[in-house]
């Protein structure tokens, strides 16, 4: 059974270059607004589990505050050291004007 | 047959300018040599988690123990090498085998440099450079125990924390008037003294150590101001000596590590350098930096790489490194030696500010506690060497980013002087 979709926010707290974390079912989730598209992520970072949120929102692209490590937004995908490995990635939308998560 | 790309150091540098060579392409034989026994590893774990015990060791190696074979780099690890010998392009190991090189890339890092005074041959004082010493200090932290840490650069400053948080009773014996002077100056380095005094550290500074004493083992730290300190164990962290010794009479020059250009290449045809023991020409700064942090092994290491297949882009990375003690992020950008000017954004009280160490009106470097995301929004104004309004840069209502086009002005002031930042490994 898939996971179901959970309002975290409105879409409107999220605005275009944004980023912001949120307590889904016990797991601290980031959402970036890229251009008006949300991609959902851990927002813990895998390498000294700061928080991405916390750090800068550049293109596609975040890096975490503690250590410059970065991540893509929309895959997880480890981008620069120092993080062992990508983050989680979850599926995200508008509902309304609410924004939902599904982790 | 060509002879191989061999490096020298199975380090970060070296271990990740091998993976960068494959990942430019390179087909050829690359010999990856190593003094320590363990394939490349990253050491800022061993003053902080690894030593703690919170991460084993396997998740410190720079690329996993597979990658080397699958990528076809031969490492030859417990070989330590003693000269470089340029007549026959070769590299003699400490066993008398010569291993002949293509090209040569040095990336031998540094050794700890070792306390003249009596008694540092007892048992239980350690320093802390490679895995087997964390090890070592590890098995002394039973809780409860007393360690006295010598020098607080950011080897000692880590330690310190990390052993208050295992539960031992530490004090500190520091040269100067607080903690990092010599790279954070004294406004910043008082809010790192109050954070381990915060956390239950006896700081003694101005004063240093005389002898050690004791029977087999350490007992007693006697410093030079009268103090007599009793311990169960000791950690010295006074710093490191570039590995030169193997280029000695080969006409590579070295001043403070090996000399380099911004493209990490020595005076030796063939030959380069990166990492630790490399004193290399910084294009930004325009003077020779040596740099004992985690990302100039990456990054120069990278570029050396680069450079050794004849694709070289000025090295010219700001420097940056980190450094954790108990729940403080300590970063750091820049290079700076003086400063005629610091200015303070955010609150020293608070632990959360940013401060900004100027010369002639521009930031030559900026320290961040638990401001990373400031700080890193500050490197583009380190880079571009404009001169910035203190007003606004102090202004907390200023974005950082909006201060970048002020007034360009070129720099023309050249200086030779080297810098030594102290490792946050």
């Amino acid at each position: 059974m898939s996971p179901e979709f959970v309002t975290v926010a409105k879409a409107a707290d999220v605005p275009i270059g944004g980023i912001a974390a949120f307590d889904v079912a016990g797991t601290r989730v980031a959402v970036a607004n890229i251009g008006g598209t949300f991609h959902a992520f851990d927002d813990t970072c895998t390498h000294q589990q700061c928080s991405l949120a916390e750090g800068d929102l550049e293109g596609t692209t975040v890096t975490c505050p503690c250590h410059q490590g970065q991540f893509d937004v929309r895959t997880g995908a480890v981008l620069a050291l120092p993080p062992p490995s990508p983050v989680k990635t979850y599926r995200v939308r508008t509902e309304g004007e609410s924004l939902q998560v599904a982790v | 047959m060509a002879d191989p790309f061999v490096i020298i150091g199975a380090s970060l540098a070296g271990g990740t300018a091998a993976a960068t060579l494959r990942e430019e392409g390179f087909d050829g034989d690359i010999v990856l040599i190593g003094a320590e026994s363990q394939l490349p590893y990253e050491r800022p774990p061993l003053s902080k988690q690894y030593l703690r015990g919170e991460v084993p060791f396997e998740k410190t190696l720079v690329r996993p123990a597979a990658f080397y074979e699958e990528n076809r780099i031969h490492t030859r690890l417990g070989a330590r090498a003693t000269r470089v010998v340029p007549a026959e392009r070769a590299v003699e190991l400490e066993t008398g085998r010569r291993i002949r090189y293509d090209k040569l890339l040095i990336t031998t890092g540094g050794r700890t440099r070792r306390l003249p005074v009596t008694g540092r041959d007892l048992e239980g004082i350690y320093d802390l450079r490679a895995v087997g010493d964390a090890d070592a200090i590890r098995a002394e932290a039973i809780p409860g125990r007393k360690a006295v840490v010598v020098g607080m650069g950011f080897i000692g400053s880590e330690v310190a924390a990390s052993l208050r948080q295992m539960g031992i009773e530490v004090v500190v014996v520091h040269p100067a008037r607080t903690p990092l002077l010599r790279v954070l100056g004294e406004e910043v380095g008082e809010v790192m003294a109050q954070v381990h005094r915060d956390h239950g550290v006896e700081t003694i500074f101005e004063d240093t150590v005389a002898a050690f004493e004791g029977g087999r083992r350490v007992e007693c730290v006697v410093t030079k101001g009268g103090r007599r300190i009793g311990c169960d164990f000791a950690v010295v962290g006074v710093g490191i000596e570039p590995n030169v010794d193997l280029v000695t009479g080969t006409g590579i020059q070295t001043e403070n590590g090996i000399l380099v250009d911004e493209h990490c290449r020595t005076s030796l045809d063939g030959v380069y350098a990166a990492g630790d023991v490399a004193n290399h020409y910084h294009p930004v700064f325009k003077r020779r930096l040596r740099v004992e942090h985690w990302q100039n092994a990456i990054k120069q290491g990278a570029a050396a790489a680069r450079s050794l297949l004849g694709r070289a882009q000025p090295y010219e990375e700001v420097h940056w490194f980190w450094s954790d003690q108990y729940d403080v992020n300590v970063q750091y950008a820049g290079a700076h030696t003086t400063w005629d000017r610091l200015i303070v954004r955010g609150s020293l009280a608070e632990r959360r500010f940013l401060a900004f160490y100027l010369k002639e009106g521009r930031i030559e470097a900026v320290v961040g506690l638990n401001r990373g995301k400031d700080l890193r929004r500050s490197v583009p104004l380190i880079k571009a060497r404009s001169v910035v309004d203190p007003t606004r840069l102090q202004d907390e209502g200023v974005d950082l980013r909006s201060l970048g086009s002020d007034c360009e002005v070129p720099r023309e002031h050249t200086e030779y002087g080297s810098l030594n930042l102290r490792s946050a490994l």
